[in-house]
């Protein structure tokens, strides 16, 4: 409905509900102005694909490790991404699947990709999350409200009280302990809400579905329009300099995906914005990546 | 002290904020109520959004997946409550709840059913928005939008069945695919009942005013060498073929019913193929009494091509039909009565 495809293209393994989906789509197609859809179990149905996006993969069954579970969708990744290199090698794959961090890695290693054109949508819904509950607390619309969640996606996203604001006005400097235990407000209960509000939406509906495919809507609009806005995505945050040793950024020496502010376009992730963060605020991140590094470095790829 | 709401924000308008004018209400969250509520809230309609349910938990967690979305639309308040005071002052409300068809039951029994379910429903919605237009969805939707209507009091032009929108969006999109043109390029309408009985209106079926009929007298005919009656065909295939392979319908009958609220909503008079009552008051300067449309006497439901705007269905076009295709009319009109005579409890 957002009118950003010439072409759609669905693949899946289920080829009755793949056929299905794709018929109810074209069934609508008098309402929309994408006027191909197509869909087979063969990537050749991809060829020329200017974005990719990854949705496929294992759900954590009850009791799994993250580890098993990541190992899992490994071995489902060896099949995909190759065969999404083979038929669009100039595309821009998007990884959505979760963990998303380390399979935006995963993806990256399995591709042969430069790095830029590999993308996870990482904390791009946690910052609208979170930018949504701002502005239900200060009765204003989310897109007013300025506020960004970095770092890995999921329990130990880290929120960059420093920069908080609505028209440039710093909410940390209205409220010097906002973020902290001793905060009145309680302002840290806005990202808790953000890390738990995945789990609630599941528990009450089976599994979220709406806002993440917004918030990759909003995306892949940036990529194809070449829009060059910044979004919080996850990327690679170890950098090879030329100088040794090799420096990364915020001091995080491994080859990890993680969400920072990044300006996406046309050619993918063409830069990255240097957030200043406090020492709390790279500490956090820095725990990020050991505990990313940690479940990678077993993957056997 | 002074919160950081406080420091950070003056207010100025004293008053507090004014109720909603475009509100939706969609009645029932399950794939189709979704689909219609996420294809409104993506196409900019609704300024407010209401959602109704008997089960709770997925209601709210339904409510709650679309509000964290809510940096990318531009609908500022979403709510849901199975108390139905969550839906008031809305000016659309569309009707998605009802049961579905278990196998080896009668349509009379399926009918009764929901009837039984809307006797709930829609008396709740007529007394929290007794100005609302209302579009039924729910299957099998030309009795059950009858049933709506008797049910609500409403006069009949604000209460309107999804009909054989979406019949005729699937066959523009059908004939187009043959012809490669997209689908808005290609006019066709199919009229009368929603499912197995539609009909098809060979003698309108133009692409840029070039009739297909005259081109191809022989269209839609078991005469025609080229079949194009096996298109009407898959139309009417379709829905069981989708259902067959994915389970449900959903995404495109979600594009269709915001097809409609666009039109309600934005005063727009587009003509669209819905199901609205067949027999009505013709202006006495006219005619005398109650004349039926097409010579159909019964009060029932069926798909022509109507003007909506913001009254509801505003007039009705008075299509050329052929005598086949009028008699094919009568025949869904005769079937539908059948059944809606023997509904209890209207």
């Amino acid at each position: 409905v957002q009118e950003l495809a010439d072409e759609l293209a669905l693949v899946d393994v289920i080829e009755d509900k793949l056929k299905g989906e794709m018929m109810d789509l074209q069934h609508g197609g008098l309402f929309l102005r994408t006027p191909k859809i197509v869909a087979d179990k063969d990537y050749s149905v991809t060829a020329n694909s200017k974005v990719v996006v990854v949705t496929a993969g294992a759900r954590q069954q009850e009791g799994e490790s993250r580890l098993n579970l990541v190992q899992r969708n490994v071995n489902i990744f060896k099949f995909i991404i190759p065969n999404i290199v083979k038929y669009s090698p100039n595309c821009i794959i998007l990884v959505v699947s979760n963990p998303v961090d380390i399979l935006t890695y995963v993806a990256w290693k399995l591709s042969g990709f430069p790095r830029h054109r590999v993308i996870g949508s990482g904390c791009n819904l946690d910052s609208a999350r979170f930018r949504y509950l701002m502005g239900e607390r200060l009765n204003l619309h989310p897109s007013s409200c300025h506020g960004w969640v970095i770092g890995e996606h999921g329990d130990s996203s880290v929120p960059v009280w420093s920069g908080i604001n609505v028209a440039g006005v710093s909410l940390q400097k209205l409220n010097p302990d906002m973020g902290t235990d001793q905060d009145s407000e309680n302002w840290k209960d806005v990202h808790k809400q953000v890390v738990e509000s995945a789990y609630e939406v599941i528990k009450l509906k089976g599994y979220t579905s709406w806002a993440i495919g917004m918030s990759v809507t909003d995306l892949v609009e940036t990529l194809l329009k070449n829009l060059r806005k910044v979004h919080p995505v996850s990327t690679m945050v170890k950098v090879t300099l030329l100088f040794s040793p090799p420096q990364g950024m915020h001091g995080i020496h491994d080859e990890v995906f993680l969400s920072v502010p990044c300006v996406l376009g046309n050619t993918g992730l063409s830069d990255i914005v240097k957030m200043s963060l406090k020492k709390e605020e790279e500490d956090q991140l820095r725990k990020s990546a050991d505990t990313l590094w940690g479940v990678q470095k077993e993957l056997k790829l | 002290m002074a919160t950081v709401h406080e420091k950070l924000i003056t207010a100025v308008a004293g008053a507090a904020a004014e109720g909603p004018r475009n509100k939706v209400t969609i009645v029932g969250v399950g794939q189709v109520g979704m689909a219609c509520a996420v294809s409104i809230l993506l196409r900019e309609l609704a300024d407010e959004m209401a959602l109704v349910d008997v089960m709770e938990d997925k209601l709210k967690g339904e409510m709650m997946d679309l509000l964290h979305g809510s940096l990318f639309l531009k609908t500022p308040k979403i709510v849901a409550d199975k108390d139905y005071a969550v839906t008031a002052n809305s000016r659309i409300v569309v009707v998605t709840a009802g049961v579905r068809q278990q196998e080896g039951e009668s349509r009379l029994n399926l009918v009764q059913r929901n009837v039984n379910i809307f006797k709930h429903i829609i008396p709740q919605i007529v007394k929290y928005s007794p100005n609302c237009i209302l579009i039924v969805v729910s299957n099998p939707v030309d009795i059950l939008t009858y049933v709506t209507w008797k049910l609500s009091g409403l006069p009949k032009h604000r209460v309107i069945g999804s009909g054989c929108n979406l019949d005729s969006a699937r066959f523009r999109y059908l004939m187009a695919e043959k012809l490669g043109i997209h689908a808005s390029s290609f006019q066709g309408w199919i009229l009368g009942e929603h499912g197995d009985s539609s009909v098809p209106v060979w003698s309108g079926a133009n692409v840029a005013v070039v009739n297909l009929q005259k081109l191809n007298p022989d269209i839609g005919t078991d005469k025609d060498q080229e079949n194009w009656k096996d298109t009407h065909k898959m139309v009417v295939d379709s829905a069981y073929e989708v259902i067959r392979l994915k389970g449900y319908t959903n995404w495109a009958i979600g594009l269709s019913v915001a097809d409609l609220t666009e039109s309600l909503v934005k005063n727009l008079s587009r003509i669209h193929p819905v199901s609205t009552m067949v027999k009505f008051k013709v202006s006495p300067s006219l005619s005398v009494g109650l004349q039926g449309m097409y010579g159909i006497n019964d009060e029932v439901y069926l798909s022509l091509p109507c003007i909506l705007n913001n009254t509801g269905v505003n007039s009705v076009v008075n299509m050329t039909l052929t005598d086949e295709e009028v008699a094919k009319l009568k025949k869904s009109a005769e079937t539908l009565w059948g059944i809606q005579k023997d509904l209890k409890d209207l």
